[in-house]
C-alpha cells in the first residue's frame, strides 16, 4: 500500500547544492621582512603586485612610514592591508588630538593594531602585518602579528608569499640557530650578539634576491625603510624582473 | 534676584540673557558646602588631605571615603554631593583600564582628567547624537592627583561644568576660601613631600571646627615608586603630632593647644 | 497523477513518493508572490551585462584610456553602444569593466561626487583631480566589498596628480588598487599589457614616450583584442588627456574621440589557429 515505485533517479547521489558565493579576498603575493637591531631596526618589502599569475604593477610600495618613527606593513590581500594602515595612520591622529600630541611608544602601536586586527576576528584582515621601530630605550624592535591579531616582539620576522623561504635563513644568519663554536664538536653554541645596519642590510638584500629567485610572487624592486634615532630613511634596490 | 533668575532656572542646559547657565552655577555652589579637601603638588609627587565630617560619635569613620584610587598611579579627592561622584570614578576608571587595555601603557593624568570633564556635561544632549545621561548637573568637584612619565606629578581640579585646569596647590569645600589662601602663602616650588604632608594638615587644622585627627582628616600621597596610596590612621596621626610640634617651636603661646 | 490544481500533471505522492527537487537543480520550492516576498535578501553574485578591458599608459605629457562599446550578455552581444569611459571634473576619466549595472551606479556617484565638490568649492581653488576620485572610488569599493555586496567591476582612472605629472591608478571590486604606467582591466591585462610594456619598459620611462607612440601602441592594443578576446567589439572610444606645452602649469587638453573603428584587420591568421574548435589538426 504505502510501496513507492522506485524511479530511474533512484539510484541518484542527493548533494547539497555547490554554496557559490562572492569571494571577498584575493592574494596580492609580495614578501616583507624586518630586522631589529641594537639602535635601529628595519622593514623591507618587495615591490611586487600580483593577482594569480599576473603582475599587477612593478612598483607598488607596502612599506610605511606611519609617523612618529613607526614603520608598518601589512602584506596578504592588498586591499585589506591598505585599510589596515590607513586606520592606524587615522588613529595615530587621534591619539594625538586626545593626549597632547605626545608621541606614540612603538609598544602602544603594536598593542592597538592588536585590536584593529582583533576587532574583525570574524570577517579578517587577511594579512601579514609588521611593524618597526625603537622602544623607549632607543633600542631596536619588531613586532609580528597574525590575521587576526596575536603578536609578539622579535628580533626579526619575514611575511608573505616568501616568508617560509626566509625565515630560516634569518634564524640562522641573525639568531644564530644551528651555528657552534668552530672546534668545540657542536658542543657549544655561537654566542649571540647585535648586528651592524651595514650587516642587516646585506642580509636584507641577500634574502630578498634569494626569494626572488625561487618564488614567483617576489621581485621587481626592494624597499627597505630604515628607523634611527635620527628617524625614517628608505632605500632602493633593483630586483630581478622575471 | 530670585524672581528674575526663576525663568532660566528650569531648563538645566538654557542660556539665562545675559548667557549663564544658572544650574551648573549652582551646582558650583553645591561644592561649597562639601567639606575641605586640598592637593598640593611637588616634584617628588602629589598630596591629597580631606577634612571628614564625623556627625556622630557613633559614626564609623572608616565608612566616609573621600580619597579613592583610580589606577595605580591616580587618586581623587572630591568634595560636595560625594554621591554624584561614583559615577564619575567609575567612568574614570573605566578610562583608565581602557586606555591600558588598548595602548599597554598608564594613561596620562590630563587625558584621564580631560575624560571625567567629558562626563560633566551630559545632563544634556550630546552635539554626537549622545543621550542625555543625567538629569542635573554633577554636585561635586574632584581633585585628581596623578603621575605619569611625560609631565611628572600633577594636579588637577576637575568642576561640574566641565572644565579643568592644573594647580600646584588647591583647595575645594566649605573652607576652601581661607585654605586657598593660606596655600598661596605658604607653597614654593622646592617643597618636598614631606613639607607637603604639614602643609595639606596645617592647611586643614585651620579651617576645621574640630580638633585634627586621623578619624576627622585623611592623607593619600601619589608618587613615582609608591604610586597612589591612602595613609593609615597611624601614619596619619604622626603626621598631626610632627605639625603640632613644628608648630610649638614656632609660636610657644601654642603650646596648650 | 497529482490533481491538485497547484500540482496538477506532477506523479502523485501517495503512489511515487515525494517529489525530488533535487533533480535538474529544480527550483526547491513553488514559486508564488509570497514564496518570492519570503526570499531572502541577495546581493550581487555575479555581473549580468559585461564590458570587457579597459587599457590605458602614460606617456611624456597625459594619458590615453581606451575601451570598446560593448555590453555582453554573456556570449550574445546585447548592446554595441555603450560608454565606458567617463569624463570626471575637468581633466580626469574613468574607464570601466564589468558589470554595466553597477558601472551605471559609479556613474551617479561620480556625478553627486562632482556636484558636490563644484558646490563646496566654488572659489576654484581646490580642484577635483584623478587622485582625490581614485581614492574616493577605492573606498566606495572596499566598502562594498566588505558588505559581502560588491560592484561587480574593474575600474582605471586617468589624470593628473596635483604636481601635474600624468596619474594612472586600478581599482577592483575587492577593493584592491595599485598604480603603474601601463594599465589593463580583464583581458587586457593579459594581451594589452605586454604589448604597452614593450613600450614602456619600466615604470618611469613613460617620460620618452610621445603620444604617437602610444596611440599607436595602444591602438594595436585594441586590435589584438577584437582579434582574441571573444567579447571585444572593434568599435571603441579613446580618451587623451594632455598638458598643453606652453602651460604646462595649469592648461590642459581633454580629448574624447567616440566611434572609432579598429582599422588596418587582418584575419589571414585566422585559418592557421588549431586546437581550439572542433576541427583537430
Amino acid at each position: 500500500m504505502n510501496a513507492t515505485v522506485a524511479s530511474e533517479y533512484s539510484s541518484e547521489i542527493h548533494s547539497v547544492p555547490i554554496e557559490h558565493r562572492f569571494n571577498p579576498y584575493s592574494d596580492n603575493g609580495g614578501t616583507v621582512l624586518g630586522i631589529a637591531g641594537e639602535d635601529f631596526a628595519v622593514l623591507a618589502g618587495d615591490t611586487r603586485q600580483v593577482e594569480g599569475y599576473s603582475i599587477q604593477s612593478r612598483y607598488q610600495p607596502k612599506v610605511f612610514n606611519v609617523g612618529d618613527d613607526i614603520v608598518m606593513t601589512a602584506n596578504g590581500f592588498a586591499a585589506d592591508g591598505a585599510a589596515l594602515i590607513d586606520r592606524f595612520k587615522n588613529q595615530l591622529q587621534w591619539y594625538k588630538f586626545d593626549h597632547g600630541g605626545k608621541k606614540l611608544n612603538i609598544k602602544s602601536a603594536a598593542r592597538y593594531i592588536q585590536h584593529l586586527l582583533y576587532g574583525k576576528r570574524f570577517f579578517p584582515y587577511y594579512v601579514s602585518t609588521l611593524i618597526a621601530g625603537l622602544d623607549e630605550e632607543g633600542k631596536g624592535a619588531v613586532y609580528s602579528y597574525d590575521p587576526v591579531g596575536s603578536y609578539e616582539r622579535e628580533q626579526c620576522r619575514a611575511g608573505g608569499a616568501a616568508a617560509s623561504l626566509i625565515m630560516p635563513f634569518l634564524d640562522n644568519q641573525v639568531n644564530f640557530k644551528n651555528q657552534y663554536e668552530p672546534g668545540s664538536d657542536g658542543k657549544k653554541k655561537r654566542e649571540l650578539r647585535y648586528l651592524t645596519l651595514d650587516e642587516v642590510l646585506e642580509l636584507v638584500r641577500d634574502a630578498f634576491s634569494s626569494a626572488t629567485e625561487r618564488h614567483i610572487q617576489v621581485g621587481d624592486g626592494l624597499e627597505i625603510l630604515i628607523v634611527t634615532k635620527e628617524g625614517v630613511r628608505t632605500e632602493y634596490f633593483d630586483l630581478k624582473r622575471d | 534676584m530670585f524672581l528674575t533668575r526663576s525663568e532660566y532656572d528650569r531648563g538645566v542646559s538654557t542660556f539665562s540673557p545675559e548667557g549663564r547657565l544658572f544650574q551648573v552655577e549652582y551646582s558650583l555652589e553645591a561644592i561649597k558646602l562639601g567639606s575641605t579637601a586640598i592637593g598640593i603638588s611637588t616634584s617628588e609627587g602629589v598630596i591629597l588631605g580631606v577634612e571628614k565630617r564625623v556627625s556622630s560619635s557613633l559614626l564609623e569613620h572608616t565608612s566616609i571615603e573621600k580619597i579613592v584610587e583610580i589606577d595605580k598611579h591616580i587618586g581623587c579627592a572630591m568634595s560636595g554631593l560625594t554621591a554624584d561622584a561614583r559615577s564619575m570614578i567609575d567612568h574614570a576608571r573605566v578610562s583608565s583600564l581602557t586606555h591600558n587595555l588598548y595602548y599597554d601603557e598608564d594613561i596620562q593624568v590630563e587625558s584621564l582628567t580631560q575624560s571625567v570633564c567629558d562626563l560633566a556635561l551630559r545632563f544634556g544632549e550630546g552635539a554626537g547624537g549622545e543621550k542625555r545621561l543625567m538629569s542635573r548637573p554633577f554636585g561635586v568637584a574632584l581633585l585628581i592627583a596623578g603621575i605619569d612619565k611625560d609631565k611628572g606629578p600633577q594636579l588637577y581640579h576637575a568642576e561640574p561644568s566641565g572644565t579643568f585646569y592644573r594647580y600646584e596647590a588647591k583647595a575645594i569645600g566649605s573652607g576652601s576660601e581661607g585654605a586657598q589662601s593660606e596655600l598661596q602663602n605658604e607653597y614654593h616650588k622646592s617643597m618636598t613631600l614631606k613639607e607637603a604632608e604639614l602643609l595639606a594638615l596645617k592647611t586643614l587644622k585651620q579651617v576645621m571646627e574640630e580638633k585634627l585627627d586621623c578619624k576627622n582628616a585623611q592623607l593619600a600621597s601619589v608618587t613615582a615608586e609608591g604610586g597612589f596610596q591612602i595613609y593609615s590612621d597611624e601614619k596619619t596621626d604622626e603626621i598631626i603630632k610632627a605639625l603640632i610640634e613644628s608648630q610649638v617651636d614656632e609660636d610657644p603661646a601654642l603650646s596648650g593647644n | 497523477m497529482n490533481h491538485d490544481p497547484f500540482q496538477w500533471g506532477r506523479p502523485s505522492n501517495e503512489t511515487y513518493g515525494a517529489y525530488n527537487h533535487h533533480i535538474a537543480n529544480a527550483s526547491v520550492r513553488e514559486t508564488d508572490h509570497q514564496s518570492l516576498d519570503n526570499f531572502p535578501k541577495m546581493n550581487t553574485q555575479q555581473p549580468i551585462i559585461t564590458g570587457t578591458s579597459v587599457i590605458s599608459v602614460k606617456f611624456k605629457d597625459g594619458v590615453i584610456l581606451a575601451a570598446d562599446n560593448l555590453g555582453s550578455y554573456g556570449s550574445l552581444l546585447r548592446f554595441n553602444n555603450i560608454e565606458r569611459l567617463i569624463k570626471v571634473g575637468q581633466e580626469t576619466v574613468v574607464g570601466i569593466s564589468g558589470d554595466i549595472s553597477d558601472l551605471q551606479q559609479i556613474e551617479r556617484i561620480l556625478d553627486e561626487l562632482e556636484t558636490t565638490e563644484e558646490v563646496y568649492d566654488s572659489d576654484g581653488g581646490h580642484n577635483l583631480r584623478a587622485p582625490h576620485v581614485h581614492e574616493y572610488l577605492s573606498r566606495v569599493l572596499y566598502n562594498r566589498r566588505s558588505k559581502m555586496n560588491p560592484l561587480w567591476n574593474a575600474i582605471i582612472v586617468g589624470g593628473f596628480n596635483d604636481d601635474r605629472t600624468p596619474f594612472l591608478k586600478y581599482i577592483d571590486l575587492l577593493g584592491v588598487t595599485y598604480g603603474a604606467s601601463t594599465l589593463a582591466t580583464g583581458f587586457g591585462s593579459h594581451l594589452a599589457v605586454p604589448l604597452l610594456r614593450q613600450l614602456i619598459p619600466n615604470d618611469v620611462d613613460y617620460v620618452n614616450v610621445s603620444e604617437e607612440q602610444a596611440r599607436k601602441v595602444v591602438e594595436d592594443c585594441m586590435r589584438v583584442l577584437f582579434y582574441r578576446d571573444a567579447r571585444a567589439s572593434d568599435k571603441f572610444s579613446l580618451v587623451t588627456i594632455k598638458r598643453s606645452a606652453e602651460e604646462p602649469d595649469t592648461s590642459y587638453t581633454f580629448n574624447f574621440e567616440k566611434e572609432l573603428k579598429v582599422e588596418n584587420q587582418s584575419w589571414r591568421f585566422a585559418k592557421d589557429i588549431r586546437g581550439y574548435g572542433s576541427q583537430q589538426q
